[in-house]
């Protein structure tokens, strides 16, 4: 365990430095040099790393340890592996406030469309929960299944609003995620969604018995609904905060929990730090490449994350066959 | 026998002058056009005309040309006054409304780039000319489409003293550019940035207007892969390339949602070192004549004058 904690450690600074070096303008790579003041150069390196390197690598940071937390939570809340806040139409509600505020109101604060884009998220989280509770679910495909045609569902009605507005184009460049644009003064709000994956580690133990069902944790003793609107809470203000400051980020929350579970087990207590710091890992990489491929300019990590995700959750699904079941 | 002398001369008289009509209407009203998609001719002036390009609406409001039905949704700025009655709503820059344009019974429908694909459907319904423009060339391309419909509607004579006043403003731009530094155009949309190249549709500001490109002269092969539709840069994109004219389209103000959305997201302190910010020649064009008409007649030359005057009033302040 120490050992793999060390490497895990190892493995995210190399990926933070090979961050904060990457980019369009060159840095010295000997990083004793950025602070010296020796020449220009170093004055130049150290306001390009603190406006708009340093900012991008910790937005990517604080947006990778949520989200996978996030997803984490949602699987334990539906008690189902293969689901993640962009399957079950959160993302999509959070997508959907935010393109109302950009028609009606373009104007608004960040602060407001994003508290908009959280209550959107919490509605629809609800009302899938609810949607869940009619549903007789009888194997692990269904709920991925119900949350997929819920989320189309309302992706259907994004594109709809977006039709009429004639913001057909525009719509999937907003809520594609992308960190490119990410400056000093323009990601503090993930800050927030950082702290929320922080509370969900100290409420860690009450999602793990939340886990094992209602009627099971209640005989436990656990309040059993007051956890699960808490639960609720958390996946839903994480989903509207990355949302309206980065945008959308698929298969991020699904596959990091599945590695996650597959080496540590379900306990959160044990699971959340590995599940937050195999998130920040992989988005760190994702992002890097969508920085180099087609340097010097960019590719949203959206897209990335999308071929990355997609490969490594089928790799779960073909290798993790009797864990689908459990 | 009188009579019938009589007969015969008003008979031959009705038909030389029957014939004299006939051949005078030949030679002023026949007009036969090459287009994008093939020739059309036309043996009068169109008089219900619905247009599905606003470029070449724009065309035909700078020459007094009306027209019956368009896009109405899409018309925003000096085209506003086409958003509603007495203007039929002919569909969407890219989706026509065949029944409504077939209820109008036009006698020409005018297509091109956005709507080029619906060309031949509606060439079934009426009388159809595609007017793209598309790539390098874009002022000859203008020129062309813009003199075409000067053609058809007989307004050659207003149609050239426009573009005399065009071209000597494009003259006045090339003498200053060509000393001006490097150029950059960028757009804006929902808060992201990309570059756009000499080969782009905003390409002609380069190989028409003169400005050299930061793209071209560092990594040609990079520039010439810029597609239309521009590549995804960072702000430290613009602070490396750092180029003496920064050229701003405002997606999101073209298609008529937040306005001052650029200013906001380029004032920031990476932008602030490149030499454009730092000379006061960043350019916030006109969204509207750049994104969404391109080249329709006043689109032209507004956008050309914007770029004299931005040119003129940097030359004054040095």
């Amino acid at each position: 365990m120490i050992r793999a904690t060390i490497g895990g450690g190892l493995v995210i600074l190399a990926l933070v430095f090979i961050s904060l070096v990457v980019g369009n303008t060159e840095i010295d790579h000997n990083p004793l040099n950025w602070f010296g003041g020796v020449n220009d150069q170093g004055d130049q390196d150290l306001e390009i790393l603190t406006l708009s390197r340093i900012p991008r690598t910790i937005a990517l940071i604080l947006a990778g340890i949520s989200l996978s937390v996030a997803g984490l939570i949602m699987q334990m809340l539906v008690r189902n592996k293969f689901v993640e806040p962009a399957t079950t139409g959160t993302v999509e509600w959070a997508s959907l406030g935010l393109l109302l505020c950009l028609i009606f109101a373009p104007g608004l604060s960040v602060i407001i469309k994003m508290v908009v884009a959280c209550l959107f998220a919490l509605f629809g989280t609800g009302l899938f929960m609810l949607l869940l509770q009619r549903i007789d679910i009888r194997s692990d495909a269904i709920v991925p299944l119900v949350g997929l045609i819920y989320a189309a569902v309302i992706g259907a009605a994004i594109a709809f609003v977006a039709d009429q507005a004639e913001l057909m184009q525009s719509i999937w460049v907003w809520i594609q995620g992308d960190f490119s644009m990410v400056l000093q003064g323009r990601y503090e709000l993930l800050w927030f969604a950082g702290c929320l994956g922080v509370v969900a580690y100290i409420t860690a133990d009450q999602f793990t018995l939340a886990g094992l069902g209602k009627n099971m944790s209640e005989n436990l003793g656990l309040n059993y609904t007051l956890v699960f609107i808490w639960g609720i809470l958390l996946v839903s203000v994480i989903s509207g905060i990355t949302v309206a400051t980065v945008g959308v980020i698929p298969f991020l929350g699904l596959v990091v929990p599945n590695l996650v579970s597959l080496i540590v087990g379900d306990n959160l207590r044990y699971a959340l730090p590995w599940v937050a710091v195999t998130g920040a890992a992989l988005i760190l990489l994702c992002d890097i490449v969508a920085r180099l491929i087609t340097f010097p300019y960019e590719i949203p990590i959206g897209t990335i994350m999308g071929v990355i995700g997609s490969l490594l959750f089928l790799y779960l699904l073909l290798r993790s066959e009797p864990h689908g079941q459990s | 026998m009188i009579k019938n002398s009589w007969l015969v001369v008003c008979s031959v008289m009705t038909f030389l002058i029957w014939g004299q009509q006939a051949y005078g209407q030949d030679e002023t009203r026949s007009v036969s056009i090459e287009h994008a998609q093939g020739k059309l001719s036309l043996s009068e002036t169109p008089s219900r005309v619905v247009t599905f390009d606003l470029a070449s609406l724009d065309t035909l409001d700078a020459l007094n040309v009306n027209v019956l039905a368009l896009p109405t949704k899409s018309v925003h700025d000096r085209l506003a006054k086409y958003s509603g009655k007495p203007y039929v709503n002919a569909g969407s820059l890219f989706e026509p409304d065949y029944e409504t344009v077939a209820a109008l019974e036009p006698d020409l429908v005018i297509v091109a780039t956005r709507s080029s694909p619906s060309f031949k459907m509606l060439n079934s319904i009426a009388p159809t000319i595609d007017l793209s423009v598309w790539g390098e060339g874009f002022i000859e391309q203008f020129k062309d489409r813009s003199s075409t419909l000067a053609k058809i509607f007989a307004r050659q004579s207003l149609y050239e003293k426009r573009l005399k006043g065009i071209e000597h403003k494009i003259a006045q731009v090339r003498s200053f550019s060509k000393d001006a530094g490097k150029a950059l155009i960028i757009l804006t949309n929902g808060g992201k940035i990309s570059a756009y190249g000499p080969g782009s549709r905003f390409g002609w500001l380069h190989y028409e207007l003169g400005f050299s490109s930061v793209l071209t002269s560092d990594d040609p092969e990079q520039a010439s892969n810029i597609g239309t539709h521009g590549d995804p840069v960072s702000f430290e994109f613009i602070h490396e390339a750092n180029p003496a004219w920064l050229f701003v389209v405002d997606r999101d103000a073209a298609v008529g949602s937040a306005r001052g959305a650029a200013r906001a997201l380029l004032d920031n302190p990476i932008i602030k070192r490149t030499q454009a910010y730092q000379s006061g020649q960043i350019v916030y064009l006109n969204p509207m004549n750049w994104y969404v008409i391109a080249a329709g007649l006043n689109a032209v030359d507004e956008s050309v004058t914007e770029v004299l005057e931005a040119l003129q009033k940097s030359v004054s302040q040095k």
